[in-house]
């Protein structure tokens, strides 16, 4: 019976203990149990005086462990609870945290990466090429033979003196004025089916101001397969044009002219800043325009070649900036070339 | 090419009821994008390949097809003229075949001010009215798209016309009153002794049409358009007639247009043919014939245009259509205007762009073959670009050429730099030898705007003259950790080195840095070239180091700002790029881990340290890295405290205590006997 008070005084004190987190909460529960005058324990050591004499042992014994064991209990919940409190030097928690520094994606690679995307879950192959170039494959495999009017429409860069290519012996002689050169040498390396893109820098001898910049991005796509039609590159560049501006837009396609396409086009896509009605960004057009593109020229299947009577193609380009400025809201191409972090930063991550 | 719409409808029956925004609009539909309108004058953008539509004529005939009506021909008449007058004798030859055609006409003329409704078209296109003799030649021009000349008669020696290559060293005073030295491609139109005008170009100012001007010669030519376009260019010299010689004239037009001038003259009272018309035209062009076949216009569009409305298009353009005997198709006669049509493409084109574009069903093509994997250098610069924005460096684009004097101190020298024959200004004068620079521009760019910390990378090409190549660079400067528990700490060297790190180990890349003292553009003795493999050639994929400070200051940076930066060939990376690696299993016996602090010379290089322990080692010895030098209180002068963890592990086994102090005290005697490295502290 003795033996029953010893071990409900240890589950008690272990409820007690559990309950108990707080120092003043702990020093009531050591003086409950082990106070000198009052305490449950000295109670029960002082109680076995009067206990018989043969259960005194056994009794003392059982006494002694239990005052032991809370004696232990408790030095180790109050080491726990004073290392939980409140330390002095609380720290400012309105500080900024450390969060190392971060980097972005240049807008216009973030664009391009962009536009890549898309046609790659399309089965596009994306290649790449030289950005200086030679005559061959940036003029005249393009149906640009010497002299050709159209040369102006892409007023060229020229090398002082030619520069080795990597690849095929042809020197260099001026900068690309379009990434079609890497057409022109994957169709010269591969047969059809075809189905790439090729983006790149490439360069015009044009003023730098707002609209205008020597440098710009291209990203330029082409198709090659026996029945190809103007159907498929209006199905394809609508679908590129929905999944790039995340929505249905309204598209439509204006005859135009491109030496190395036959019939050409531009793309226009309803406008979104002003859906279609008219505002300061389009010249109240209601539509922006994205983009050329065609059926390719049957003389450039000849200059690779392929047989323009077993094969059709389609052509289109991409100006990344033109892109970009829609999409960040930008009003002068420049800024993609200044690297000031205050706009880089901007962009997502 | 301004145009205004009753000046169109002259040529085209347009519905009454479509005003100039329809007009307008219509025309654009097919080909021809609108720049602006004015009152009833539309300005319309024509393209390189459609000389013909530089006419009002041209578009009007583009108009009637689009809004489906009938166009209006009309036969030139060259009036009345003074049969009793005898005309005068102008011998005319040819000397060179870049003239096709060359016709000449005379009129006696009264020279004054044009009527105001002629004068008010050339105004409403653009053209500044001079006198109606003039004035009749650019309305000409305008209508037909047919350049003329008219020269005054009596300032021409001989009188007689040559068409021939300018001599060396010719001169001309142009229309304009500029003194022309001519060179000997150029082909002029010279009366007896000298040239009188830049065929095709402009005119000459000693023969011009002046208030005392009684006989005209009018002149309606042909040129070949490659001469036109290099004359004009050569000169700098653009014109109305250059314009649409270099594009290409029609050579049928050129004696209705001379029909239509005098005609006018006549209408406006100004004057009177005389004589006849001189036209020598050695080979005269027959019309192109081309083939058009159904099948290849449905492939091709994909989409099928009925037969009545293929003929309808081509008719009304201009082309004359026969059904094809035995095939399904057009046998098809090309107008001489239609410079740009030779072939079934040109003209599944046109019936295309006046069908409507927007009419074809849109589909998608079929892929028939697994597509292929892009271009590794497409992967790789993805994966640099995310290894190094994750490490907090932030992508820069900037241009691929710049000022010579900021691209000279990073070349290997200054004859391998690519220069560009035609730059917009000295701004862009050579290509790149290095990334650094421009970034080192855009550095400061931030730098002079306040913002201190600035860490930015370019992937992209760089130039010598034995070719394009491709790198990664990077440049850093301001705090390391760039937060305000700690302002004070600089980026430096091993920060610059560290991304180098990055980049080797994103690309299965073993390299190691010596010291280096060929890069011109850093600091001597912080320097570094990044190798990898095993040193027996030329094996330097990279650099790393403190920027010089006097170029720095020299770009525009204020003095004592520590820049470093780095850059790293990634043709080489493209070479050694293991994209997937093997992992090996996790060991079963513990490490065991040793802490070695010695004192070293100070200028002792870490890797030879390094080198002396690997050797030493035995293969338990899996890695050994620095995790402490210092220099100060307690180290002599000139010697440095090391502190070097060694990992020892064994694949099958767990190492014994024993065997461990075995390794460490002949590593230790190496060290002491190699380099004279004391334990310390111990
Ligand atoms: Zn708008």
């Amino acid at each position: 019976m003795a033996d029953t008070s010893v071990e409900d005084l240890k589950q008690q004190f272990h409820a007690a203990l559990d309950a108990a987190r707080t120092p003043a909460a702990l020093k009531a529960l050591r003086d409950d149990y082990l106070g000198r005058k009052h305490g449950r324990v000295t109670a029960l050591v002082k109680s076995i005086a009067t206990a018989p004499p043969e259960d005194r042992r056994t009794l003392g014994a059982a006494a002694n462990t239990l005052k032991q064991q809370i004696e232990q209990a408790l030095k180790a919940r109050e080491a726990g609870v004073a290392a939980d409190a409140r330390p002095a030097d609380a720290l400012d928690v309105t500080l900024p945290g450390r969060r190392g520094w971060t980097g972005r994606r240049h807008p216009l690679t973030q664009v391009r990466e962009r536009v890549e995307d898309i046609f790659m879950a399309m089965g596009y192959q994306v290649i790449e090429g030289p950005e200086v170039e030679d005559d061959w494959h940036n003029f005249e495999a393009l149906n640009m033979p010497a002299a050709h009017p159209a040369r102006d429409m892409q007023d060229t860069l020229y090398l002082s003196s030619p520069v080795p290519a990597p690849d095929d012996g042809r020197a260099a002689t001026l900068l690309r004025t379009h990434t079609s050169g890497m057409q022109i040498r994957y169709m010269e390396q591969h047969e059809p089916p075809v189905r790439i893109i090729a983006p790149g820098r490439v360069y015009r001898r044009d003023n730098f101001d707002a609209t205008h910049t020597p440098m710009f991005t291209q990203v330029e796509g082409l198709v090659v397969d026996e029945d190809i039609t103007l159907g498929d590159l209006k199905g394809t560049l609508n679908a590129f044009a929905e999944e790039f501006f995340d929505a249905r837009v309204a598209t439509r396609f204006r005859p135009s002219f491109f030496p190395y396409t036959e019939p050409s086009a531009e793309l226009d896509v309803e406008c979104q800043g002003c859906s279609g009605r008219g505002c300061p960004l389009c010249k109240q057009t209601g539509w922006i325009e994205i983009l050329g593109c065609g059926m390719v020229h049957p003389a450039v299947f000849e200059a690779v070649g392929y047989d323009p009577d077993r094969y059709t193609g389609f052509a289109f380009g991409v100006g990344i900036e033109r892109l970009a400025l829609r999409l960040y809201g930008v009003d002068d191409i420049r800024m993609f070339y200044e690297n000031d972090l205050r706009f880089l930063e901007q962009v997502a991550l | 090419m301004k145009a205004s719409t009753s000046w169109m409808r002259e040529f085209a029956d347009l519905p009454a009821s479509a005003d100039v925004n329809e007009v307008a609009a219509r025309i654009a539909d097919v080909g021809f994008e609108v720049a602006g309108i004015e009152g009833e004058v539309i300005d319309f953008e024509i393209t390189a390949n459609r000389p013909d539509c530089l006419s009002v004529r041209g578009l009007a005939r583009e108009a009637a097809v689009a809004f489906g009506v009938s166009g209006v021909e009309r036969p030139e008449a060259p009036g009345s003229g003074r049969p009793d007058v005898p005309g005068p004798d102008v011998p005319v030859t040819i000397e060179s075949e870049l003239c096709g055609r060359y016709a000449l006409a005379f009129a006696d003329v009264t020279v004054g001010p044009s009527p105001d409704w002629l004068a008010d078209r050339l105004a409403s296109a653009g053209v500044r009215p001079i006198n109606n003799v003039v004035d009749v030649t650019n309305y000409v021009l305008l209508e037909m798209g047919q350049p003329m000349h008219a020269f005054d008669l009596a300032r021409l020696a001989g009188p007689e016309i040559r068409v021939r290559l300018a001599r060396a060293g010719e001169s001309l005073t142009t229309l304009d009153r500029q003194a022309r030295t001519l060179e000997g491609s150029m082909l002029v139109i010279a009366d007896r002794d000298r040239a009188v005008a830049v065929a095709g170009v402009m005119g000459g100012a000693a023969s011009e049409v002046s208030a005392s001007t009684q006989r005209i010669a009018l002149e309606s030519a042909w040129f070949q358009p490659a001469t036109v376009r290099a004359t004009s260019k050569r000169l700098g010299l653009k014109t109305e007639a250059s314009a649409r010689f270099e594009r290409g004239a029609d050579p049928a037009a050129a004696v209705a247009a001379l029909s239509r001038a005098l005609g006018l003259l006549e209408e406006m009272g100004a004057g009177h043919r005389v004589g006849r018309v001189v036209d020598v035209y050695p080979s005269p062009q027959t019309p192109r014939a081309v083939t058009l076949l159904r099948p290849h216009l449905d492939r091709l569009l994909g989409d099928q245009v009925p037969d009545q409305d293929v003929t309808r298009i081509l008719a009304g353009l201009g082309f004359v259509t026969d059904a094809a005997a035995g095939s399904d198709g057009w046998h098809v006669e090309v107008p001489t205007w239609r410079v740009d049509v030779s072939r079934e493409a040109d003209l599944i084109e046109e019936v295309g762009r006046h069908w409507g574009i927007n009419r074809v069903p849109a589909t998608f093509p079929a892929l028939r073959a697994a597509p292929h994997r892009s271009d590794s250098g497409v992967l790789r610069g993805r994966r640099i670009r995310r290894v190094l924005c994750g490490a907090g460096l932030q992508e820069a684009v900037t241009f691929t050429f710049m000022e010579s004097a900021a691209a000279a101190p990073f070349a290997a020298d200054s004859d391998s730099l690519v220069t560009i024959a035609n730059p917009l200004s000295e701004k862009f004068a050579v290509l790149r030898p290095s990334l650094l620079p421009g970034l080192l521009d855009a550095l400061i760019y931030n730098r002079r705007r306040d913002i201190t910390d600035v860490r930015l990378f370019e992937v992209g090409a760089v130039f010598s003259v034995r070719g394009e190549g491709h790198r990664v660079g990077w440049v850093l400067t301001g705090a390391r950790h760039g937060h305000w528990s700690d302002p004070h700490t600089e980026v430096d060297l091993f920060d610059a080195l560290g991304v180098g790190d990055l980049l080797a180990e994103a690309f299965g890349l073993a390299w190691r840095s010596e010291p280096t003292e060929d890069t011109a553009w850093f600091v001597p003795g912080r320097a570094a070239a990044l190798r990898a493999g095993n040193g027996t050639r030329d094996d330097r994929v990279g650099t790393a180091g403190q920027i010089l400070p006097g170029l720095l200051v020299g770009r525009g940076l204020p003095a004592g700002v520590t820049v470093v930066g780095g850059e790293i060939n990634v043709d080489a990376l493209r070479a050694a790029a293991k994209t997937e690696r093997r992992v090996t299993p996790l060991p079963r016996h513990p490490a065991v881990l040793r802490d070695l602090s010695i004192l070293i010379d100070a200028g002792l290089p870490a890797a030879s340290v390094r080198g002396t322990i690997r050797a030493n080692a035995p293969a338990t010895l899996v890695d050994v890295r620095e995790f402490d030098r210092y220099q100060g209180k307690g180290v002599p002068d000139g010697r440095v405290s090391l502190s070097l963890r060694l990992t020892f592990q064994d694949r099958d086994r767990t190492l014994t205590d024993a065997e461990i102090q075995q390794a460490l005290e002949a590593i230790v005697g190496a060290l002491s006997g190699t380099h004279g490295a004391t334990l310390r502290g111990n």
